[in-house]
């Protein structure tokens, strides 16, 4: 079981650096970003380039560096040529840095000369919270809901909640919050249409998660109820359930005792594969709702094209990602111990 | 400057002649062939142009005629308010002479042929200007004529483009807002901070004290206002509330204008080596405002080492302490770069200075840079000294930039420059924390990527009159980069106080109490290279303007341009500008439109392109198809944009009283992923037809951001929208100024400093020649340079030194750009001056040996002549630069 876990966790490594090695190696690979403007806004922008350690600066022209970014005027004869520091380059000495130094570069644009690390460690706490508050809130949500349609299958309140369900299932998360917004920020006036700022007072921040809470968590609930529903009516059309009727069961009691604990193996894992969900859900909804979380970051720094800010991000995500993937993998043994994880045959 | 960088950009064009030159009436060889270029014609071109008659072409013969003839005036018209009594009389003469012919011709090409001849005749009746001239000094009256006839030129060649709309349009802000006024003013705006005031509390702000500050917001955090290296606008917007400049602008009086008032200056800009009296000299200087005046720095910061700065009193040498911060190259500074670089308003010496600091300051370099800061009679003086002459305003205007605050050393050492107004490395400190500031705002608060806040700065030098708005609250507002409507529903609730009112509000609220209308900064235009005039007819500006909120514009300068900047005159309502585009606006409903004038030149186009075997008609079941194809920055211009534009030229052109079917024009479009493409990946390469974008310049200096219109890679530094015109060619249409004929290049030149001009063209004030060293017996070089003054009559040159660099060494070896004079001899015949030098073979033999720290070396060598030009009296040092080779071969 231990050298599974280890095999999984070592093989999620792998594809950690095989994503950000070739995020890495794509991004920079984008034509380069050519400046606008007269020689002096050319030169000054090559200059800045130089000195973020972008491109190469030489006083003759050279041949083996490729493309010629850019020539500054002559001036006494000497003229500077400008070229792109190779891609491997680039990549050699970050992965480096950040092997050796757990160094993962600095914020060029967005937030200039900030540890990229830093601007990541002071925004993930915002998703975090987000994140595990949908998972709290959508959880008993959607089972409840789940389980009281599964419980009233083929009735109105069964063909009410399913027909609920996929009608929200299918509306994305930013479409929802762009709805709800207008009627409870703009039109009641009863909910802040923008993220409380940290300094704003204990009931307007309580306020403030209402709207991301929500509509981050609908499509979970959503997901859970829809499950939750399948996963139990088969349950209670099963023989074994029928066996413990005819025990002499009240129903109340072999739903309790059997058919729920019975219904849950499949989908407690899928609590970790919508965390997963909700996670890459809240990068859209982030930027909407004005909220300073590592989401909203990702694309900012896509826009600004501070490469460095988005390669830990992307990392985060990443990890994030696949370590779920690796505990949802462990957790069907511990759910249901007929599964052994890593058993030979 | 302000808003250059979310400046969109720019774009320009080839123009197309045909149209042009029915347009203009005369017809350049060497442009017809970019006509078809880009359009998709169903059959190929001929080589030899056909003769039409009249049968054959879609427009009547009349009419034809009196269109050429109207060219033909209009040329004449641009002419005769600069010409003599005597050039007007014979410009008239030669008017009716070709009148004549062209009447008397019987097909197309003989008229065309005409009006050339007519075209030039009128031409010669005024004459090229040689010589050397100056009209830098010359009153804002005059420069505004001198814009006038350059913006005329431009405008009747296309280079232009072709003008859609203003980004100015409508404001919404909210009824607790008192503004300065209510009277937009162009250039300066309402007046809110500086003069306004907020009457009420803002219920939906929970922090008590910041109720009653503005609430606005940004859709991103820059995540510094280190203004100083920053690339883009909006940094400097919001630095703009804490920075303090030398001088700055008020609301006048009457409060439709504004004046400018000396803020960190004491006094306004006073002449140091105007020797003629005539305004204009290189050194002006002025009294400063320091600590004893009671100039304080402010924080906010609570860290210890920052407090301790709050109250400091303002020295005199932090005046040059910014400038040595900003020109150090190992600073990195990228608005030091490119104050270094700059050619408007250039300040003597920055750029050998900035050269020479790659390592550190330099001391010795400084010394030569037009920066200084003294004493005298127990006043402090800020003295500065530019690269070529300039008026007291303009000395004013090139210095009045929050850039140039003053800071203490101290300071930027202790918080370093690469966190100077931003966060340091591991974000423990703020930009509140690392800056230190003199305007009229201090940052309060600074919160990543949710809000900045300002209160008023009580250090400031207007404090007590000026600035009544508390404090401002910036909400960072990140939906506003998706959603162009979040603001205005914000507005709506009271949570933000001003909004620009978006496409689908805007009937709504276009005459809401709370709205008010505003001039942009800059000109969207479609910049074309095919049927030009017929294209820019045929589109219904007002229409298409007023459903967007903007302001239909068929100029390529926004209102927001003063023609004089000091007294707050916009060079839009001024006669020059009215005449320089009235050709453009005649018989159309004032905004440029005509739909059957369209069609009348589509007709025209047709005829001149048929013509010229350019096209061959089809039938009207089998049109000839012609495609046009625009191309748009973004794909939501394609989406709001195209269909209206695609609609207007389509229904203008594919009429069929134009062509009777013969012909199908389709316009197509092209969508870039940002701004820039369209101008790199189009326009730059010629790959277009009609490009999108918009080009803001230095709202105060309209004549100088003419330079992007030249053809001159020089005065456009490189950044040019024109690349199809010669504009140094001063026949392609007349700049007539004082009696004289111009190029476009030469006039510029002249207005905006000094001017060689040679028949009508700008040219260098010598021509350098060098021949190549060549090897002699004895081991040494000998090479030569001849040169050869433009102005022979009015310039001598004497030669002061020959000097040679080992560029392998410099290059490969220390570094050291290491020169050493050679012999030369000078000799001047008819003219021409010869300078033949010799390097020596003991030093030849030192380069070559020194260029083994090449690892392929080549016996690379500069060669820098220096030598005084005296122009009219006036001596430059200047100096001519080459490089050679010794011959490396084995001896």
């Amino acid at each position: 079981m231990v050298k599974y876990v280890v095999k999984r966790i070592c093989l999620a490594l792998v594809t950690v650096f095989v994503i950000l090695s070739l995020t890495f190696i794509l991004v920079k690979l984008l034509p380069f970003q050519r400046p606008i403007g007269d020689t002096s806004k050319q030169i000054a922008y090559f200059d800045n380039q130089h000195n973020l350690g972008y491109v190469y600066r030489f006083e003759r022209e050279q041949t083996e560096y490729g493309e010629l970014l850019y020539k500054s005027p002559s001036d006494h004869g000497r003229a500077y040529y400008y070229y792109q520091v190779p891609v491997m380059q680039q990549y050699v000495r970050w992965v480096g840095n950040i092997v050796t130094k757990w160094d993962w570069g600095y914020s060029k644009t967005y937030q200039p000369n900030v540890a990229a690390s830093v601007i990541i460690g002071s925004r993930i706490g915002y998703s975090i919270k987000l994140n595990i508050f949908s998972v709290i809130v959508s959880v008993p949500l959607g089972l409840l809901l789940g389980i009281w349609a599964a419980l009233k299958k083929n009735t109105m309140t069964d063909h009410s909640i399913s027909t609920m369900v996929m009608i929200f299932i299918s509306i994305p998360n930013f479409v929802l919050i762009s709805f709800v917004m207008s009627i409870f920020c703009y039109n009641l006036q009863w909910l802040p249409s923008t993220w409380p700022p940290d300094s704003a007072s204990g009931l307007t921040k309580v306020l403030g998660y209402i709207i991301p809470v929500f509509c981050l968590s609908f499509g979970s609930i959503c997901g859970y109820c829809r499950y939750t529903r399948a996963e139990l009516c088969e349950v209670m059309e099963s023989d074994y359930l029928l066996l413990a009727r005819t025990k002499g069961l009240t129903r109340r009691q072999a739903i309790m005792r059997h058919a729920l604990k019975n219904a849950m193996v499949p989908i407690f894992p899928s609590i970790l594969a919508e965390f997963i969900g909700i996670l890459g859900g809240s990068m859209i909804l982030e930027s909407l709702y004005s909220i300073p979380g590592i989401g909203r970051l990702f694309v900012t720094a896509l826009n600004y094209k501070d490469y460095d800010v988005l390669f830990v991000d992307m990392a985060i995500f990443t990890t994030i990602s696949l370590l779920s993937g690796v505990v949802l993998d462990l957790s069907y043994g511990f759910i249901d111990p007929r599964i052994r994880m890593g058993a030979k045959k | 400057m302000k808003k250059l960088i979310c400046v969109l950009m720019a774009v320009a064009m080839l123009v197309s002649v045909l149209l042009l030159a029915s347009c203009n009436g005369k017809k350049g060889d060497e442009t017809t062939a970019s006509t078809t270029t880009e359009t998709t014609a169903s059959t190929t071109a001929d080589d030899k142009p056909q003769e039409v008659d009249w049968d054959g072409s879609y427009i009547d013969e009349d009419d034809f005629k009196a269109y050429v003839k109207k060219d033909l005036a209009d040329v004449i018209d641009s002419m005769v308010g600069q010409a003599t009594a005597e050039q007007v009389t014979a410009i008239n003469a030669a008017k009716t002479a070709g009148e004549k012919a062209i009447d008397d011709a019987q097909t197309v090409s003989q008229v065309e042929t005409a009006y050339q001849n007519a075209y030039k005749a009128v031409l010669d009746c005024v004459p090229l200007y040689s010589g050397l001239v100056s009209y830098v000094g010359e009153s804002q009256d005059e420069k505004t004529n001198m814009l006038g006839i350059l913006e005329r030129y431009a405008v009747s060649l296309g280079i232009t483009g072709l003008s859609l709309f203003e980004n100015g349009g409508y404001v919404m802000y909210n009824p607790r807002i008192t503004l300065g006024t209510e009277t937009y003013i162009v250039g300066y705006g309402f007046g809110l901070l500086a003069e306004g005031a907020i009457t009420a509390d803002l219920d939906y702000e929970t922090n008590p004290a910041w109720k009653r500050y503005l609430h606005t917001f940004e859709a991103s955090d820059p995540g510094t206002l280190n203004y100083w290296n920053d690339q883009g606008a909006q940094v400097g917007d919001l630095f703009g509330y804490v920075g303090a400049a030398f001088f700055t602008n008020f609301m006048n009086e009457t409060k439709d204008g504004y004046d400018w008032v000396p803020e960190l200056a004491k006094e306004k800009p006073v002449a140091v080596n105007d020797d003629d009296g005539d305004g204009v000299c290189t050194t002006w200087r002025f009294e400063v405002r320091t600590g004893a005046d009671g100039l304080k720095y402010s924080t906010a910061s609570t860290i210890e080492s920052r407090a301790a700065f709050n109250n400091r009193e303002v020295a005199l040498e932090d005046y040059e302490y910014t400038f040595k911060m900003m020109l150090t190259q190992a600073n990195g500074l990228y608005r030091g770069s490119e104050l270094a670089n700059t050619k408007t308003g250039a300040i003597a010496g920055t750029k050998d200075y900035y050269a020479a600091s790659a390592t550190g300051f330099n001391e010795e370099a400084w010394k030569k840079v037009g920066i200084k800061t003294y004493v005298e009679d127990g006043k402090n003086y800020f003295e500065v000294t530019f690269a070529s002459a300039t008026t007291a305003f303009y000395c004013m205007y090139y210095i009045a930039s929050g850039l140039y605050m003053p800071l203490p050393q101290e300071f930027v050492e202790l918080v370093g420059i690469e966190n100077l107004f931003g966060f340091n490395l591991d974000a423990t400190e703020t930009p509140l924390d690392n800056s230190l500031v003199l305007g009229p705002y201090m940052l309060e608060t600074y919160d990543a990527d949710q809000q900045i806040v300002y209160k008023k700065n009580p250090n400031y030098v207007f404090a007590d009159t000026k600035y009544a708005v508390q404090g401002i609250h910036i909400k960072i507002f990140p939906a506003a980069t998706t959603d162009e409507t979040a603001g205005i529903k914000e507005f709506l609730v009271d949570h933000f106080d001003s909004t620009g009112i978006p496409q689908t509000y805007l009937e709504e609220y276009r005459n809401d109490p709370r709205t008010r209308k505003t001039t942009g900064d800059s000109v969207f235009k479609l910049n074309v290279n095919a049927f030009v005039k017929g294209i820019s007819l045929a589109i219904d500006r007002l229409s298409f303007a007023n459903a967007r909120g903007s302001i239909p514009s068929v100029d390529y300068l926004s209102s927001n341009y003063m023609s004089d900047p000091e007294n707050g005159i916009s060079y839009y309502v001024t006669e020059a500008h009215k005449k320089a585009v009235e050709a453009l606006l005649e018989d159309t409903d004032g905004y440029g439109y005509s739909l059957e004038l369209a069609r009348d030149y589509f007709r025209l186009a047709m005829t001149e392109l048929e013509a010229e075997g350019a096209y061959t008609p089809g039938t009207e079941g089998n049109p000839t198809k012609i495609s046009i194809e625009i191309a748009w920055q973004y794909p939501q211009h394609e989406q709001n944009y195209h269909n209206e534009i695609k609609n207007f030229i389509e229904t203008a052109f594919n009429d069929n009283s134009v062509t009777g079917g013969k012909y199908e024009l389709e316009v197509t479009f092209w969508v870039g992923t940002s701004w820039d493409k369209v101008y790199y990946d189009k326009l730059m390469v010629g790959q277009y037809d009609i490009g999108f974008g918009s080009i803001s310049g230095n709202p105060l200096d309209p004549l100088g951001f003419l330079n992007v219109l030249s053809s001159d890679q020089d005065i456009s530094q490189n950044f040019t929208l024109n690349w199809g015109s010669d504009t140094n060619d001063p026949d392609v249409y007349p700049i007539v100024y004082r009696g004289a004929r111009y190029s476009f290049d030469a006039l510029y030149k002249a207005a905006m400093g000094q001017a060689i001009v040679n028949e009508g063209a700008s040219e260098a004030a010598v021509a350098i020649e060098y021949t190549n060293i060549v090897k002699n017996e004895d081991g040494t070089y000998t090479g030569s340079f001849t040169l050869t003054p433009t102005l022979k009559d009015i310039t001598t040159i004497e030669v002061t030194d020959v000097v040679c660099c080992n560029y392998e060494r410099y290059y490969n070896g220390d570094g050291e750009y290491a020169e050493e004079a050679v012999e030369f001899d000078s000799v001047m015949k008819d003219d021409v001056y010869t300078v033949t030098f010799t390097v020596p073979a003991a030093l030849v033999a030192d380069y070559i040996d020194g260029s083994g720290t090449s690892e392929d070396p080549e016996g690379l060598t500069g060669f820098d002549l220096y030598y005084t030009i005296t122009i009219d009296g006036t001596p430059t040092d200047t100096y001519y630069s080459v490089q050679d080779y010794f011959v490396l071969d084995a001896e």
